[in-house]
């Protein structure tokens, strides 16, 4: 199985987050919050170090 | 009018707190259970290391239980679809002994899996080096699951 590197970050920053939610959350609303923070922070962090990233050849 | 008192502690809940209803280390959820004896508690957590989610089954958080088994052998399965890499015992490499101990943590799907001839790792896969980091942090969300496990029967969490 092949998939693109976003793919695979969605899919490992959906799971942990969804994990990290339950773990450190009791009611169900702050798990809702505090999974989508994990969450946006993984793309948010991996877009930005993306880009960060692009202009060096090493 | 009488003020509202926590189940647990019989101390004053301040208004704010009542009325979010977010648990607080004055006020405690209700559905804290007894702490457990902990050889109880401890072979509740190696069932749990060895079958991930299987912790919180038997502790009665049927839910998280299987929401955290839906999640950690996902990342599991993933990461050997994808080729990647489960790591072993090499007194060679010393440094690998970091992800044996990261990749062991999913239990007995490293053992069955490693039986099986899978978790070889195919470095000319694209996705090898993606594979293997699902499969070390399937292992380590594992451990934080049974550590989550082991709070819960001492009833340091709801």
């Amino acid at each position: 199985m092949i998939l693109s590197h976003f793919t695979a970050l969605l899919i490992f920053a959906l799971i942990v987050s969804v994990v990290f939610a339950l773990i450190n959350k009791t009611q169900p609303m702050e798990q809702l919050k505090y999974g989508a923070f994990v969450f946006l922070s993984f793309l948010g962090v991996a877009l930005v170090v993306g880009w960060l990233m692009f202009p060096f050849p090493f | 009018m009488p003020k509202k008192k926590h189940e647990n502690t019989g101390t004053e809940a301040a208004p704010e707190e009542i009325e979010s209803g977010e648990s607080t280390p004055e006020n405690p959820p209700s559905n804290i259970r007894e702490p457990m004896w902990v050889g109880t508690a401890l072979a509740i957590c190696i069932t749990g290391w060895l079958i991930p989610g299987i912790s919180h089954i038997v502790l009665g958080r049927w839910v998280r239980g299987l929401i955290f088994t839906a999640s950690v052998m996902t990342m599991f399965g993933l990461g050997l679809m994808m080729q990647g890499r489960l790591y072993d015992i090499t007194p060679e490499v010393p440094l690998h002994m970091f992800a044996f101990v990261a990749d062991v943590g999913i239990g007995l799907p490293y053992i069955l899996a490693q039986r099986l001839g899978y978790g070889v790792g195919v470095l000319s896969n694209p996705n090898y080096d993606y594979g293997s980091t699902y499969l070390w942090v399937a292992g380590l969300l594992n451990y934080l699951v049974v550590l989550d496990a082991f709070d819960i029967s001492q009833g340091r969490k709801p």
